[in-house]
């Protein structure tokens, strides 16, 4: 996979995450227990025996590089090649505040897209919670010849998204932008591998004209000029996260056992940084019922469908259910909680109940003392 | 580049004494404790007290050991001026080469490696033992004490005292005697197999034991005696705190069950972090049915069965309808629906299929005991492993 590099967009932060992205962008929002998002972008890349990724990244990334590091779990430190982490570079004229989309993502670091050896580039959402058998994509994509590929999922995703036609001839036939629920075409996951020369082009164009977007901007002026782009169909689970019910939803997908097939295949694993090394320890009055629990935590507690991330502490009379505890929570006896959100280290005092909507889960932000 | 101490460590022992558990790998790389393999706590402890040098001694079936230490990444071992190293018994130029004959032959063997990093002196730590340590209060009192050789001596009650080797303590408070498992202890300081010594003094010692044809070139039954008897000063370093020798099954079972209890060995406290190298699995799954009860559970396990007073390693599963009591699983571990294990200690991968039922609680007789399978076996449906069997990895159940 010497002829592929990686690029993963990392600078999302999208608004309707809210109080989540307060605190880092939505490719380093803790997921499952013990992973970033960005993990299942790093590790497709990884598994795909893709080791040289760029990170683009905007702003509030101090969580993506610390938990990134030199991309040791994703064996991307490197003597040569490796992970490179993207923050702004250049062109201040065009870019003001946060990117307005890909291409101007894409023009600040342009200069790195123009130096790269390879000559294919995989682009993937650092939010989009997939694991895709990159291998597969590029294979397909070699095979068909076509300019572009797209990855798009076997079923139509929550919230809007890009869909893609395919015509006779196997490829794209027309594009309809921002749609929500079923409907005509693949739904895209706005992974794509692409020519460098291909990008290179698109992206002079988009900057000349100071247009930001790829699927608005840059895929139109490819499809009008004939350009070909393939679709790879992914099957299995597949969901960018975009807003807090987004995020809820896709944590909590999790405790299907098929969902967590799709995203834990044993021969693609989703690798992440190491953590503490302790086990986690249940009480003499501990209730653990369809949940998915990391290491270090300590439950003297209920819980119930929840999602619990390493160094929680779960007081005895506690009830927990529907809920994300985020690493360091700690949970006093008594406490009631239901379809809750806790970022990272927050703590209950004894008694405390909170109750969110399945819909609308509460969030409750990083280091809140309820 | 000179050091004030580099650790040894004794990790070529079989542990004969754990029978299926060591057929095919050492006994510091056995797991422990869920996410540990019992190698772990002496370098993390090492790691820990800021001794960034560390020589792991290997012999018997080295190979998942080595590959478990690897660059030492996991204890921050990995320094540019120290790190751990694999030293297995080699072959000199002109030489038949040779196994490590006894422990400090094994170090005699390794001159060479002590002497490239200069050390005043070197700490000797086995791979059998499960504890928390700082090495550097006790060369801090090593250095204050003058002495030629520091022991790290536990208080024993006097019935456990004729098990351990015993130090007499003079009215200096220097050791004036070493007894070996002593039938009538005169003492209740067990030696726990942990020295410090000034690395000249040791060098002179173990170049002199090394001549003596009749010395099985052992630290407890000729170092430490010839030490005594030529008027060294020896010092004993008294722990307070948990520790446990590893070395037999039912000593294994125990030390696991404790780690049940942090008021016995604190595992959770991020001072003094115990390091292991891991797989990264996803968070644990508890299903439907699942009752765990004083048990501790590691990433990668499915759980939908009843599991009390239990460790379970890392990826173990416990199906539904079967029950885990008193029961150690090491990693990837399978126990199957209706499936009973208790009171025993399942090897890794090793599967326990519909319907078989291993060990069996205590029942006050003698010949009573933790019943054992090896790594890898398959155990079949229906059948029965009676408390204290050992099953071996090749064997038909």
């Amino acid at each position: 996979m010497r002829d592929y590099r990686g690029l993963i967009f990392a600078y999302n932060a999208n608004p309707e995450l809210r109080e989540l992205v307060s605190v880092r962008t939505a490719a380093s929002l803790p997921f499952c227990g013990r992973y970033r998002l960005i993990d299942l972008a790093l590790s497709s890349m990884r598994n795909a025996g893709i080791l040289d990724v760029g990170v683009i990244m905007q702003r509030d990334y101090q969580s993506l590089l610390d938990h990134i590091g030199s991309g040791k779990a994703w064996d991307m430190s490197r003597r040569s090649g490796g992970l490179r982490m993207l923050p702004p570079f250049g062109l201040p004229q065009y870019h003001t505040g946060e990117y307005n989309g890909t291409m101007e993502a894409l023009n600040t670091v342009a200069e790195y897209v123009r130096s790269l050896p390879q000559e294919h580039i995989v682009l993937l959402l650092g939010n989009l919670c997939a694991n895709i058998d990159l291998m597969e994509v590029i294979r397909q994509h070699a095979r068909s010849g076509a300019d572009i590929t797209a990855v798009c999922a076997d079923h139509t995703p929550a919230g809007r998204h890009h869909r893609f036609v395919v015509g006779p001839d196997g490829f794209v036939q027309k594009m309809l932008l921002y749609r929500e629920g079923p409907g005509e075409g693949l739904a895209s996951l706005e992974a794509y591998v692409v020519h460098k020369d291909q990008l290179l082009d698109l992206m002079d164009r988009c900057r000349a004209e100071r247009l930001p977007m790829f699927h608005q901007d840059a895929l139109p002026m490819f499809f009008a000029e004939g350009g070909r782009m393939d679709v790879y169909v992914h099957h299995g689970y597949a969901q960018i996260i975009s807003t807090v019910e987004d995020y809820y939803t896709a944590n909590m997908d999790m405790l299907r056992s098929e969902n967590r097939r799709s995203i834990f295949p044993a021969d693609r694993p989703v690798r992440a940084k190491a953590h503490e090394e302790v086990s986690s320890y249940y009480g003499e009055h501990a209730v653990s019922r369809r949940s998915l629990v990391a290491d270090d935590c300590i439950i003297e507690g209920e819980i119930e469908n929840c999602i619990v991330f390493p160094g929680v502490r779960i007081a005895q009379g506690a009830k927990i259910k529907s809920s994300i505890l985020m690493r360091g929570c700690q949970i006093g006896e008594g406490v009631d909680l239901e379809n809750v959100i806790a970022d990272k280290h927050c703590s209950f005092s004894p008694g405390a109940k909170l109750m969110g909507s399945p819909k609308l889960p509460m969030v409750i932000p990083k280091n809140s003392q309820i | 580049m000179k050091k004030k101490c580099i650790a040894m460590l004794l990790a070529g022992g079989q542990g004969s004494r754990l029978y299926a558990l060591t057929q095919n790998e050492a006994k510091p790389s056995v797991p422990f404790g869920g996410k540990y393999r019992i190698i772990d706590f002496p370098l993390s402890n090492c790691a820990n007290s800021g001794i960034d040098t560390v020589g792991v001694l290997t012999q018997y079936r080295p190979r998942q050991l080595n590959s478990y230490i690897g660059n030492g990444q996991p204890w921050d071992l990995d320094s540019s001026d120290g790190g751990v190293f694999i030293l297995p018994p080699y072959q000199s130029a002109g030489e038949k080469g040779s196994w490590f004959s006894g422990t400090a032959n094994a170090i005699y063997q390794n001159i060479g490696f002590i002497e490239s990093y200069d050390p005043e002196n070197v700490l000797i730590l086995s791979g059998d033992h499960i504890y928390k340590m700082d090495y550097a209060a006790m060369l801090r009192e090593h250095l204050l004490k003058d002495a030629a050789c520091t022991i790290a001596v536990l208080q024993v009650s006097m019935e456990e005292a004729t098990r351990f080797g015993i130090m007499n303590v003079g009215e200096d408070g220097y050791v004036c005697e070493f007894e070996e498992k002593p039938k009538h202890p005169k003492s209740d300081l067990a030696s726990m197999g942990i020295y410090i010594f000034n690395w000249a003094k040791l060098k002179a010692y173990l170049m002199a034991d090394e001549q003596d044809p009749n010395s099985s070139k052992d630290f407890g039954k000729n170092i430490i005696p010839n030490m005594l008897a030529a008027g060294e000063k020896l010092w004993p370093y008294r722990f307070e705190g948990y520790w446990r020798d590893v070395g037999t099954i039912t000593s294994l079972w125990d030390a696991n069950m404790d780690m049940l209890s942090t008021t016995l060995i604190n595992l959770y406290d991020p001072s003094w972090p115990i390091g292991a190298r891991s797989p990264i699995c996803p968070p644990h799954f508890t299903g439907d049915h699942a009752e765990i009860i004083h048990s501790i559970v590691t990433e990668g396990c499915e759980v939908d069965g009843h599991v009390e007073n239990s460790v379970l390693s890392t990826a173990v599963t416990v199906e539904e309808g079967a029950s885990v009591v008193y029961s150690v699983l090491m990693p990837g571990a399978v126990v199957k629906e209706g499936a009973v294990v208790e009171y025993a200690i399942v090897g890794e991968n090793t599967v326990i299929e519909s319907g078989a039922h291993v060990g069996a609680p205590p029942d006050g007789s003698d010949s009573w005991g933790v019943a054992t399978c090896g790594p890898d076996i398959v155990i079949r449906g229906g059948a029965q492993v009676p408390a204290g069997a050992m099953i071996y990895t090749g064997e038909e159940v």
